[in-house]
């Protein structure tokens, strides 16, 4: 029967082309809009993958409870406290409390990639009588590196040169520019209630992100003499040898430890938030397309039902089936749903490597020249191809067993 | 073994208008049939059941020793397309496909055009198509296609051959060498044929004559 629908898809040239197009077209969508997406979404996770830790390790965060001060307080005077304004907030802790054990188990895990310590205070930048608060990061550049991309950003000296010590601060991009500062100029770095210490800028780094770029690199053993906290880290940066399993050692981590342990996907919920929603307009914008097209479908072949009912009547009559008969018309359907599915991943496919070679503003952060980042995988030509066949098969069924009930005589009685 | 009709009785529609009342003939196999009557008298209902493409109200159908209302199917289908071959009074030709393709149609549903292939040509040369085995059917005439469809109903060599007025839209001349065809089946493979007709010339060709009135035999 294949033959015949053959045939009668030749016949009806330009109803089948148009049905073909539709098809086509929605593959073709489904193809680009899905590489698009997926590829910024790549894009997006491999800059939060990238350019900071996978998993952070922070000094330990508790909520204060009604009574956890009672005893501090009261213990030797009463039994029971009662609060008229029960005390609140976030008991918080200045750093890492057993750094060596962290250490120790990180050395030990075989997922680990690379981990860096790192001590971050709030510092005050002076340059002349302009002042800007900024974070200053103490690391081991050589450590942080392993970690992060972040050396990768670098504009004007090397990363490592804060590695000696001796107080040079690699300041970012939009800190310099409000300071006024420029390499191997000093600015005073003052943190809390501690006196002025001037550093000297050793580099410039750009992100093209304002928040990353007003912050500034320096030696930990620097900013922990600075902030009156020797050996002191507040934070312990891991990068592991799959970023998939980020959320599932930070949960293991977290249930071991009393530090607060969280994974990047953890710290951006909001963002995997944005991916679903990306999800469902790429899935129902793309199901429209399909479903207009299997409603082209669903048209033509029901057409064709109504206009072959003597071919009908006359194969039943040579001992044509019921099932013959739906095959019939359903393989017509699945034959315009299989070359407009391949018709359009092969397009969309070519379509996804020309967007690649266009240019955007955007390399790592959006920071350097770059070309838009297009998805390639080929679940989403899977995806796209089941979803025209999909889409075919449901418009082609419904006329094809309408087909497969007409009986010869029905049909003649009818005057065909 | 042939063809039999036991106290057949066939209505249609509600509140049910009878068309056939107990009907009973019995046609031998080899035996040229034919079916006449008025308009209206039943005889194309009656022909319909006799070859399963309808199915009585009440009463049996024999066709080859079996019941045709007991067969499965896919026996019922397979013995259409072995045994048996339909003519209508109009072509009903595949307009997509060319003569030959119409004729090997019976012969594709088990994937033996090529084994019919000579046939179909030697019975369209018979019948004077030899040169338009290519051609499709709207670059025939209404004579010609009518000739391609009783060579299709007769290409698999079938054992009863119904026709249902097949010459009630040609000329004389294409009904005389429709009729001719039809008639050498009959005679040189020994095929049962039953044939519909109003015209008592061609009726007269057969071997019998069953005539109905009002639903009922009233002339065997």
């Amino acid at each position: 029967m294949i033959f015949l629908a053959i045939r009668y898809l030749l016949e009806r040239r330009r109803q089948t082309i148009l049905t073909l197009l539709g098809v086509f077209f929605g593959t073709l969508a489904y193809v680009g809009v899905s590489g698009f997406f997926l590829g910024f979404r790549g894009y997006l996770i491999e800059q939060l993958v990238n350019n900071t830790p996978q998993i952070h390790i922070q000094a330990r965060q508790d909520y204060l409870t009604e009574h956890q001060l009672d005893s501090d307080f009261y213990e030797k005077v009463f039994a029971h406290v009662f609060w008229r304004t029960p005390p609140a907030g976030v008991l918080g802790y200045m750093g890492v409390q057993n750094p060596q054990e962290w250490y120790a188990r990180l050395r030990a895990d075989p997922r680990v990639e690379a981990f860096s310590p790192s001590m971050t205070a709030p510092a005050l930048f002076t340059q002349s009588k302009i002042s800007v608060s900024a974070s200053l990061i103490g690391c081991d550049p050589y450590q942080l590196s392993r970690v992060t991309s972040v050396a990768s950003y670098m504009t004007e000296g090397q990363f490592t040169d804060i590695a000696a010590g001796g107080n040079r601060v690699i300041l970012g991009d939009e800190l310099m520019k409000r300071l006024g500062a420029a390499m191997d100029r000093f600015v005073t770095v003052t943190v809390g209630a501690g006196a002025p210490v001037p550093f000297k800028v050793v580099g410039r780094f750009y992100t093209g992100s304002r928040g990353a770029d007003l912050m500034a690199y320096s030696a930990i053993t620097d900013v922990q003499r600075l902030n009156g906290t020797p050996n002191r880290v507040n934070e312990i940066g891991v990068r592991l040898k799959d970023y998939h399993l980020s959320a599932e050692v930070a949960s293991d981590w977290a249930a071991l430890m009393p530090e607060r342990t969280e994974s990047w996907d953890q710290q951006n919920p909001n963002i995997f938030s944005v991916f679903r929603i990306q999800d469902s307009l790429r899935f129902s914008m793309i199901l429209t397309v399909l479903i207009v097209a299997g409603f082209g479908i669903y048209n033509v072949l029901n057409m064709t039902v109504n206009q072959k009912r003597q071919d009908i009547a006359i194969l039943r009559s040579m001992g044509y089936d019921t099932f013959e008969i739906v095959i019939l018309f359903f393989s017509q359907g699945i034959i315009l749903g299989v070359i407009g599915a391949i018709c359009g991943l092969i397009a969309g496919y070519f379509l996804c490597r020309y967007l690649q070679t266009i240019q955007f503003m955007g390399g790592p952060m959006g920071g350097r020249q770059g070309f838009l980042h297009i998805s390639l995988d080929p679940y989403i030509y899977l995806q796209a191809a089941t979803m025209a066949l999909l889409s075919a098969s449901i418009a082609s069924i419904l006329p094809a067993r309408a087909a497969g009930k007409l009986t010869p005589i029905d049909i003649i009685r009818q005057g065909g | 073994m042939g063809v039999a009709a036991n106290h057949v009785f066939k209505s249609f529609g509600t509140p049910a208008t009878r068309v056939l009342t107990d009907i009973n003939l019995k046609i031998e196999d080899g035996e040229f049939v034919a079916l006449t009557g008025r308009s209206g008298s039943g005889k194309s209902t009656l022909l319909y059941l006799l070859s399963s493409l309808d199915n009585p109200s009440q009463g049996q159908v024999i066709i080859g020793g079996q019941d045709v209302t007991k067969m499965t199917s896919e026996e019922l289908h397979n013995f259409r397309n072995q045994k048996m071959g339909f003519v209508f009074q109009f072509h009903y030709l595949i307009a997509e496909l060319t003569t030959i393709e119409n004729v090997l149609m019976p012969a594709m549903k088990f994937e033996q055009a090529e084994k019919f292939r000579g046939r179909a040509e030697f019975l369209l040369e018979q019948c004077g198509l030899k040169e338009k085995l290519g051609r499709h059917p709207r670059q025939l005439s209404g004579g010609e296609q009518q000739r391609v469809a009783i060579v299709r109903s007769l290409i698999m060599s079938p054992k009863y051959l119904f026709a249902d007025e097949p010459t009630g839209s040609l000329d004389t001349l294409n009904g005389d060498l429709v009729m001719k065809m039809i008639r050498d089946a009959n005679r040189e493979n020994r095929t049962t044929v039953v044939l519909v007709t109003h015209d008592s010339d061609f009726a007269e060709q057969a071997d019998r004559q069953i005539k109905l009135v009002d639903g009922a035999i009233v002339i065997d």
